[in-house]
């Protein structure tokens, strides 16, 4: 009977290739790899032909999704090759890690501990670390700050092998040494030597989960023996190589792995992306180079010849010149910076230094697309679809499919037509899964008029996974999982903006459901607000849905109810809301007359358009009334022509009058003047009303004034203020007087002939 | 001690390149001196086997000279490239030493370096008396170094105009100079490579043409990268230039440097050294180069007008002239830089003072 243990770097393709060709020569008749024992049900997919990496385990608690995490592979992942040995072969594949059950019951526990001291609870915040070099947490969960789960630095441990071997980067020294190796004899032996001497330093007993680990990865092994397995593979990472080799008694193991607790956990496998391999997006674990990994796992006897002619392809696609010359040079170069630092072969390194010095010409911009698109060549894995998934994955899946929006690992841009079905359909769905906050799609602003088109950003992220898990207690399918998330926020919103914010967002997803119990919600919570503020603030989204509907095919008529006893609301509750308040709270509400102004200008409803007017004549001649709100009342006013001539001066002169005070008549002429620098240029009648008041002051009420006047103005653009003063030299006239005298109709006459000559159209 | 003023790389470090020959037992390309290791030990610096040594020529990152040299043993030929001040030259004379043991074999670029400072000149008096023939032919230095298979150094490429640029590709491209009115051509021998220099900040430099350029394989030397490292090299280049002036002052603090390194890095970067100010940057490179030449500037003062003592008063001349490029615009950023970022700091009164003074 053989133990073969064989310690790897995991996502290392030299170690894969050694593990492949080990286990063709030894033949072994049962494979254990390190990962989730969970997960042992679902290893028969790894050798479907749909299956395509990379691709990963995704482990959860089912009734705590959060608590989740991956187990990535590649195609040039150790395991992934080790699992298809023996799926090809039809032998005995078993994964030994301590079961994720346990993993989790510990880390819930320590959870608890860390919530039930106040004192730490600043450390929950701090970004979770990996729990290994191959497990994957997920972000955004709270870390986890307990002496019995700490991560043994495993990294600096490979660096002092490679201090000891003159290198100064341990990833460096384990790539030269055992992942570009050409031979490749007793090279297990030879890990397991190197790692066993350095557990002598760091034998990491205070870290209890790896002692359990490599406690459940021996009684693996045991139990495998005891089923009188002849020939045993061993999979692990290299820092356990030497724990499985020496066995200790069993009795201490058992003793270790006695009455742990468990939870329940369910497995799947999920697509995984190059860049979520890579270290860049934030995970301790990972390589740098998935690109890169990939070429040499596929082309193992490559010089770098190969890799160059990939940039060179490159970037001709991005129309760089690039001659052959220059690959032979640049290959040439990278073959000579080897030799000078005694390399067998030349790495990516040398490979990237060579493209900077020949085809870039030194500038490290262009580096920085090799970088993006063939050291990390970022994409997605597939998993064969019948897979057992949650249902709303499935449903999701479906409908992508239908819709031909596929998940890809880069972003892609969709302009969609919404009078179209299929783009309709899309945005539907988009709209959707933006309710279930699935950020796979980021709308941005169209450019062109019209509300008919709608810009997406898609960028698939196998995060997702967790997201849809999470969100599926919600419903099976989108739409319900949408209307019952909807629902539930709607619940939960304790004030009318909020509910506004659900509103707009289930009107472009098209639930109706969802729609009628928003739209419940936001009577009820109207009706009982004495907010006038948020009952503006809430309705020109209302408005802008109900002008949504036509494009939308949604019932509009619905919307079209609250919003005539809300708007009537607000017209009687705003006069009061104007009175008494201070300067804050006054620039507070004028931001949102504009907005109430235009809405009910779009709505053309001529009862509700009286009531505002209305409305506004009783806030602007109301003596409590903010002044600058008053100001801003009147101008609205005279706007809409009900306060002309006579009226408005009449209105005017009698706020600007010194009893008033100087700082409320600043106050009412900002109000009055509120973004008109414009308007003031155009309309000549305000010109007048102004110009002529300013005039009539005497000097000292004009001295006086002068400061309030200056601290509206102020507000104008530049070229507004300018165009003011020339308007002023001129003695008020506009910039370019067009007068009907300088057309001279007979003379013009005159030219057509020969225009239309000119233009072919008469003979 | 030698008379002259300055050395060739060669002569001042012949005992470093001696010692390396001699430890050296890698593989040599054809007439090099060293093997390309034991070049870039000599540029960057260690010990050798036998306790010797070797100082280092270019502090910074290792694997830029690594590709230097790597360019070098293969057929294409080194272009060095960076802003002025960032050792382009010094780093191309000890190549040039290191790697032949000759690094005067050299063509200064300028606007009016003609066709014949490049391929070859005629001695006219030999040409009308005897016609053309190979006496009557005045060789360059490139054309010597193609005969030696030594390395030639262009310093300045982009300064020279482009049609006497393009002379170079043949040369480059097929290693041989063809001497059309003798009917004959020079061929390279084995070891021949040209290093030039050139650089990127100067206005109306000549680009060079994409097929000279495709004949060189192009190095970036960046500024110093951290503020110990830029201290290192002023302090090294200071230290060799009292040995060769014999100065009598004394041995420059630390502390003087590190206020120049900083004052210089601050105002290259436009931030202070704590990120926390912007700073407006004046129109001057200031290079580590220059930081070195006003601390020898301080010290020729200190030595010749002073008590012996490196004061602030010695350096603020050197410091204002290595800023003040433009007279009316960087007057007014050093001025501000002084009166915003200089006063306030603790210590640094003298410094204060003394360049206030020459304002």
């Amino acid at each position: 009977m053989a133990i073969h243990i064989l310690g790897i770097r995991h996502h290392g393709p030299g170690s894969a290739r050694n593990v492949k060709t080990f286990l063709e020569s030894v033949k072994p008749d049962i494979v254990l790899v390190e990962g989730p024992p969970e997960a042992d049900g679902i290893l028969q997919w790894a050798a479907h032909e749909e299956m395509r990496p990379p691709v990963a385990i995704l482990c959860y608690q089912p009734d705590n999704p959060r608590q989740s995490s991956f187990y990535p592979f590649a195609e040039f992942s150790p395991e992934w090759q080790a699992i298809l040995y023996a799926k090809r072969q039809n032998i005995h594949i078993r994964f030994m890690d301590l079961p994720v059950a346990h993993q989790y019951a510990l880390e819930n526990e320590a959870q608890a501990a860390i919530s039930s001291q106040p004192e730490n609870a600043g450390q929950e915040t701090a970004p979770s670390p990996p729990q290994d070099e191959n497990t994957t947490t997920v972000p955004g969960q709270p870390a986890i700050e307990n002496e019995v789960l700490h991560e043994i630095p495993v990294r600096y441990d490979v660096a002092s092998l490679a201090h000891a071997a003159g290198y100064d980067d341990g990833e460096k020294w384990w790539e030269h040494m055992f992942e570009h190796r050409a031979d490749n004899q007793d090279i297990f032996t030879a890990v397991m030597e190197g790692m066993g001497s350095l557990r002598e330093i760091y034998d990491g007993k205070d870290n209890k989960l790896e002692l359990l680990r490599e406690a459940h990865m021996r009684k693996v092994i045991r139990q495998a023996e005891r089923e009188m397995f002849q020939n045993i593979a061993v999979i692990c990472g290299a820092w356990h190589a030497p724990a499985l080799h020496n066995m200790p008694p069993q009795k201490g193991d058992n003793e270790l792995l006695k009455g742990l607790s468990k939870v329940k956990t369910e497995c799947t496998w999920v697509p995984w992306t190059n860049s979520r391999l890579s270290l860049y997006s934030g995970y301790g674990a990972g390589i740098n180079s998935p690109g890169w990994y990939e070429h040499i796992w596929h082309h193992q006897e490559d010089d770098g010849t190969k890799w160059l002619v990939k940039v060179a392809k490159l970037f001709r696609e991005k129309q760089m010149d690039t001659s052959v010359a220059h690959v032979i040079e640049a290959s040439r170069l990278a073959n000579a910076l080897a030799a000078l630092r005694n390399l067998p072969k030349a790495g990516l390194e040398e490979l990237n230094e060579a493209t900077l010095s020949v085809l870039c010409g030194g500038e490290p911009v262009l580096l920085s697309l090799v970088q993006a698109e063939l050291i990390v060549n970022n994409r997605i894995g597939e998993v064969p679809v019948d897979i057992p998934k949650p249902p709303l994955q499935q449903d999701i899946e479906k409908i992508q499919k239908r819709l031909r929006l596929p998940a890809a690992a880069d972003w892609k841009d969709y302009l969609l037509d919404l009078r179209k079905e299929n783009d309709l359909e899309r945005s539907v769905f988009l709209h959707r899964l933006q309710i279930l906050e699935l950020k796979w799609g980021h709308r941005s602003d169209v450019t062109g008029k019209g509300t008919f088109k709608e810009q997406w950003r898609l960028q698939w992220d196998p995060g997702f996974s967790v997201d849809i898990i999470e969100k599926g207690v919600w419903g099976n399918t989108v739409e319900e999982a949408a209307t019952g998330y909807l629902v539930h926020l709607a619940k939960e919103a304790a004030d009318l903006p909020a509910v506004g914010k659900l509103l707009e967002a289930a009107i472009p997803a098209e639930l109706p459901l969802a729609v009628d119990a928003l739209i419940q919600r936001i009577n009820n919570l109207a009706a009982a607000s004495s907010d006038v503020v948020q009952l503006m603030e809430v309705l020109p989204g209302l408005v802008e849905v109900s002008r949504y509907g036509n494009v939308r095919k949604t019932d509009a008529a619905l919307v079209m109810g609250i919003v005539e006893s809300m708007t009537v609301r607000i017209c009687i509750n705003l006069p009061p809301a104007c009175q008494a308040i201070d300067e804050d709270a006054a620039a507070h509400l004028q931001a949102l007359f504009p907005k109430l102004n235009d809405a009910i200008n779009l709505l053309q409803h001529g009862e509700l358009t009286g009531q505002w007017e209305q409305t506004l004549k009783v806030i602007s001649q109301n003596q409590g009334t903010a002044p600058v709100l008053a100001g801003y009342a009147t101008r609205l006013l005279a706007d809409r022509k009900l306060l002309t001539g006579d009226e408005l001066v009449k209105a005017f002169y009698y706020a600007m009058s010194s009893a008033s005070g100087p700082g409320i008549a600043a106050a009412w002429l900002e109000g009055f003047l509120t973004g008109s620098g414009a308007i003031l240029l155009l309309d000549n009648d305000l010109w007048g009303v102004v110009s002529s008041w300013v005039e009539q002051l005497e000097e000292d009420m004009f001295i006086e004034v002068l400061p309030l006047l200056r601290r509206t103005f102020s507000n104008f653009s530049r070229p507004e203020r300018k165009k003011l003063g020339e308007m002023v030299k001129r003695g008020g006239r506009a910039a370019v007087p067009v007068t009907e005298k300088s057309f001279d109709g007979q003379r013009a006459e005159q030219g057509i002939p020969v225009v239309m000559a000119l233009l072919g159209l008469q003979h | 001690m030698s008379t002259l003023l300055r050395q060739h790389a060669e002569a001042q470090f012949a005992q470093e390149l001696e010692e390396l020959g001699k430890q050296d037992h890698e593989k040599r390309p054809e007439n090099w001196k060293l093997s390309p290791q034991s070049v870039v030990t000599y540029l960057m610096g260690g010990k050798l086997k036998n306790g010797f040594e070797i100082s280092p020529k270019y502090i910074g990152n290792r694997r830029l000279m690594e590709i230097a040299v790597a360019t070098l043993t293969t057929d294409r030929a080194l272009l060095l490239y960076g802003l002025p001040g960032t050792a382009k030259s010094w780093v191309s004379e000890h190549l040039a030493a290191g790697i032949c043991g000759d690094s005067r074999l050299i063509v200064q670029g300028t606007a009016g370096t003609g066709e014949d400072a490049i391929r070859y000149g005629w001695n006219y008096a030999r040409l009308l008396a005897e016609g053309p023939s190979e006496k009557a032919l005045v060789e360059t230095p490139l054309m010597r170094a193609m005969k030696t298979g030594s390395i030639a150094r262009i310093e300045e490429l982009t300064r020279i105009g482009a049609d006497v640029q393009d002379s170079l590709i043949t040369i480059l491209s097929e290693k041989t100079l063809p001497v059309p009115e003798l009917n004959t051509e020079i061929q390279s021998v084995k070891g021949f490579n040209v290093i030039a220099t050139a650089n990127n900040r100067d206005k109306g430099v000549n680009e060079l043409s994409s097929a000279l350029k495709r004949r060189f394989n192009t190095v970036i030397l960046p500024v110093p990268d951290s503020m110990d490292e830029e201290i290192d090299i002023v302090k090294r280049r200071v230290e060799s230039f009292e040995k060769v002036m014999a100065l009598p002052a004394e041995a420059p603090a630390l502390e003087e440097i590190r206020r120049i390194v900083t004052i210089f890095r601050e105002l290259r970067s436009g931030v202070s050294l704590d990120g926390k100010t912007k700073i407006k940057q004046p129109s001057g490179t200031l290079s580590t180069a220059e930081a070195i030449s006003v601390m020898n500037n301080g010290l020729s003062m200190a030595a010749y007008f002073g008590d012996g003592r490196l004061t602030a008063s010695d350096l603020a001349a050197g410091i204002t002239g290595a800023i003040v490029k433009d007279p009316v615009q960087d007057k007014l950023v050093w001025q501000e830089y002084l009166e915003t970022v200089v006063k306030p700091r603790d210590n640094w009164k003298d410094i204060y003072r003394a360049c206030r003074e020459l304002l």
